[in-house]
C-alpha cells in the first residue's frame, strides 16, 4: 500500500502542502471559493519551523498501534482498513483534547471543521486524503509539493532508495565524484543555517 | 489457561481484548458490578450536563465480545479472592475457579467527614449510578454544592451551571485544580470559573449540612452558610481493592504491582486505578488513576497475563482541562519542591493568552504546565514519558512555536553535511 513519505531534507517550507490540504478538505475544493467559506478551511499538515528555520512538513503517521486512539474517551478515532489510516468520527468526538496527549508529533488540531458538524469544535488531523485516494487522486500535499519533500508510494520502495542512496554515498570514491542526492536543498539549509548563526539570534 | 478480569472499565476490557489477541482459545471471564456494558466513565459529567445520551457512552458493543469469545459478566460484584486456591466468590453466590487474574476495580469514591452527611441529595461522582440519581432529583434542585475543586468537582459544577443550577464550589487548597496545575494556572481558571458564574470558596472545608430528610444548607470551616438542595462530594478516591488474602499481595495506596504489573502472588496482576505501578517521572510505584494509563497498564497486563513477558515501561500523571474557551495541559511534577534539584522555567504571554511551565532535572523534563495552545503538549509529553535527555537550549521548549522537527537529531545533521 502506498504511503505519503516525508523526505525533510527537501522541504523549502513554501507552506503550499498546507494550502492544498486545506483546499481539498473544503466544501467547494476549489481554493477562490474556499477563501470564502466559513468556517475558513484549516490544513491538516502543519509547516513545522526547525532548529534553522528549515522547513518540516508535520503531518499524522497514522501509527499502529495509534497512542491517539487508545486514549480517545468515546472511541471516535478508528483505522480504516481499506486506506491503512486512522480517522477520527466526527460525530463521536467530544473535543477533550486527550489525544492532544498522546500524540508524538503534535499533529491533531482542535476546531470547527467544514466537513464536520456546523457549531461544533471537533478534533481535526490527516486523512490520508481518502475521499481523494477513492477516486483514484493522490493526496493533496503530495501532489502539491514541487521539491519532493512529499511524494506517495510503497514504504518498501521508499526505503531501498534511500538505502541506494547512502550506499553510493559511502561507496569508495564517492567524495571524489561529488556524490550529494540534494545539492541545491542542501546549499539552501547551510545558508539558512549561517544567517542563523551570523545573526546571532536563535530562529 | 482460564482467565478471570475483575472490573469492566478501561483497563479490564483492554486487558481481555489484549489477552485474546494472543491466546486464541484460553476462556477469558469479564466480570463486573456494574450492569451496564463497558462505558466511558470521563464522560459521566457530559451526561449530567446533559450534552450527551447514554447510548454515546459504550466503549464497547456487546457483539464485540461475543466475537472475542469474551464471557461478560455485568452486575455481579465479585465478594472474595482467593488467592491461594485460584478461585473467587461472587455476591450472587457463583464460585470462578482462575488461573490468571487481573483485578481491575477502579477506585471508589472518598466520603467526606462532616456532619449529617447521611442527608439526602449528598451524592459521590464516580459512576452512571451516581448521575442518574442526581439526574432524578435535578429538575427541584435550585442551588448546588460541590466540594472538591479537582477535576471531578470542576466537571460537576460545569455541568450544573449549564443546567441552570447555581453552584458554589468549595475547595480545601489555595485554587482549583491544586493537584494537576500551578498556582498561576489556577488563579487563571478560578477567574474563568467565576465569570462562568460559579462561586468560588478556596482555602475553605465543610464541616456540617443541614436539612430535614434532604440537605438545605452547609455550614463551613468559617461560620458562614451556604444554602444548597443538592451536593456532590467531589473530594478524590482512593483505590477499590478487593477483599482478599492481603498477607499474600501487599497493598499500600493501591496494590503493588512489579515491572511486570503482576502481584506478589503469582498468577495475580493487577491493573488501572487499583494498581499502584511504577511512575517513570517520580521513578517509584504510585497510584495513577487516570483513563489513560489504566488502557496502557490493562494492554500490558494483558499480555503478561497470556505468557508474553511484556514490561510496563511505567506510567505518568497528565490531564488536560478545558473551561470554557481555556485550555490546560499537565503533566509529572507540576508543583516541584522548592528545594531539590529542579529547575523551572516559565514564560507568559498575556496578549496570546498563554502561559508554560517547565519543570526540569537536570536535562530531563519532570512536568509541565500549559495554559492555551496545547495541541503540541503530547510532543513534551513523550519526551517526558521516555525521560529523554533534552539537548536543546530549554527555553526552545517553552516557544508555542516549538515543533517536533527541532527534536530530530538528523535535520541537524542534514544541514551540516
Amino acid at each position: 500500500m502506498k504511503e505519503v513519505v516525508i523526505h525533510p531534507e527537501r522541504c523549502v517550507g513554501c507552506m503550499q502542502c498546507m494550502v492544498a490540504c486545506a483546499t481539498a478538505h473544503s466544501k467547494t475544493k476549489n481554493l477562490p471559493a474556499a477563501l470564502w467559506e466559513r468556517p475558513l478551511p484549516k490544513p491538516r499538515i502543519h509547516l513545522g519551523v526547525g532548529l534553522y528555520r528549515e522547513g518540516f512538513p508535520n503531518r499524522c503517521r497514522h501509527c499502529d498501534p495509534a497512542p491517539c486512539m487508545m486514549v480517545c474517551l468515546p472511541g471516535a478515532i478508528y483505522r480504516e482498513k481499506t486506506w491503512n489510516t486512522v480517522l477520527i468520527d466526527v460525530e463521536k468526538c467530544i473535543n477533550c483534547a486527550t489525544c492532544a496527549m498522546a500524540c508524538p508529533f503534535g499533529v491533531i488540531r482542535y476546531h470547527q471543521d467544514s466537513l464536520g458538524p456546523p457549531g461544533k469544535a471537533i478534533a481535526v488531523k490527516c486523512d490520508n486524503c481518502v475521499d481523494r485516494q477513492g477516486r483514484d487522486l493522490i493526496p493533496a500535499c503530495v501532489e502539491v509539493c514541487k521539491c519532493g519533500a512529499l511524494t506517495f508510494e510503497e514504504q518498501g520502495a521508499s526505503l531501498k532508495r534511500k538505502t541506494d542512496e547512502m550506499a553510493r554515498r559511502v561507496s569508495a570514491g564517492a567524495e571524489e565524484r561529488g556524490v550529494s542526492e540534494s545539492p541545491g536543498f542542501v546549499l539552501l539549509n547551510v545558508l539558512k543555517k549561517a544567517q542563523v548563526e551570523l545573526s546571532g539570534r536563535e530562529a | 489457561m482460564r482467565h478471570v478480569i475483575v472490573g469492566t472499565g478501561i483497563a479490564g476490557t483492554v486487558a481481555a481484548e489484549s489477552i485474546r489477541r494472543l491466546d486464541p482459545d484460553g476462556p477469558i471471564t469479564l466480570i463486573g458490578d456494574e450492569s451496564f456494558l463497558p462505558y466511558c466513565r470521563p464522560m459521566i459529567s457530559m451526561l449530567l450536563e446533559g450534552s450527551i445520551l447514554p447510548d454515546r457512552m459504550a466503549i464497547r458493543e456487546a457483539d464485540d465480545f461475543r466475537s472475542l469469545d469474551i464471557d461478560l459478566v455485568t452486575g455481579e460484584r465479585v465478594s472474595r479472592i482467593h488467592t491461594t486456591e485460584k478461585r473467587l466468590e461472587t455476591t450472587a453466590g457463583k464460585t470462578i475457579p482462575f488461573d490468571r487474574l487481573l483485578i481491575a476495580t477502579g477506585a471508589n469514591p472518598l466520603d467526606i467527614k462532616a456532619g449529617r452527611s447521611d442527608l439526602g441529595n449528598i451524592f459521590t461522582m464516580r459512576n452512571r449510578r451516581h448521575v442518574e440519581a442526581m439526574l432524578e432529583v435535578l429538575p427541584d434542585v435550585k442551588s448546588a454544592l460541590v466540594i472538591g475543586g479537582g477535576l471531578v468537582g470542576l466537571k460537576a459544577a460545569h455541568a450544573l451551571i449549564g443546567r441552570g443550577v447555581n453552584v458554589t464550589l468549595v475547595e480545601k487548597l489555595a485554587h482549583p485544580l491544586p493537584l494537576v496545575t500551578d498556582r498561576k494556572c489556577g488563579g487563571v481558571i478560578a477567574r474563568r470559573l467565576e465569570a462562568m458564574g460559579i462561586a468560588l470558596k478556596m482555602g475553605m472545608t465543610v464541616t456540617a449540612f443541614e436539612g430535614d430528610g434532604r440537605v438545605r444548607e452547609a455550614l463551613l470551616e468559617d461560620g458562614s452558610r451556604v444554602s444548597c438542595d443538592l451536593v456532590v462530594v467531589a473530594v478524590g478516591s482512593g483505590p477499590a481493592v478487593p477483599s482478599m488474602e492481603e498477607d499474600r499481595i501487599r497493598v499500600r495506596q493501591g496494590i503493588l504491582v512489579d515491572d511486570f504489573l503482576e502481584t506478589d502472588a503469582k498468577g495475580i496482576y493487577a491493573a488501572g486505578d487499583v494498581a499502584e505501578a511504577m511512575d517513570v517521572v517520580f521513578g517509584l510505584r504510585k497510584v495513577n488513576g487516570i483513563w489513560p494509563v489504566a488502557a496502557e497498564q490493562g494492554g500490558v497486563a494483558g499480555m503478561n497475563m497470556a505468557g508474553r513477558n511484556v514490561p510496563y515501561r511505567g506510567g505518568m500523571g497528565r490531564n488536560v482541562v478545558r473551561v470554557g474557551d481555556l485550555d490546560m495541559l499537565s503533566g509529572g511534577l507540576v508543583n516541584p519542591p522548592r528545594e531539590g534539584p529542579y529547575e523551572v522555567l516559565e514564560e507568559e504571554d498575556r496578549r496570546r493568552k498563554t502561559y508554560r511551565k517547565l519543570v526540569f532535572e537536570g536535562d530531563v523534563l519532570k512536568g509541565l504546565v500549559m495554559l492555551n495552545r496545547v495541541e503540541k503538549g503530547g510532543v513534551l509529553l513523550s519526551l517526558m514519558k521516555r525521560q529523554m535527555p533534552v539537548t536543546l537550549p530549554k527555553e526552545r521548549l517553552l516557544d508555542p512555536r516549538f515543533d517536533f522537527s527541532q527534536l530530530l537529531p538528523g535535520m541537524q545533521s542534514a544541514v551540516t553535511c
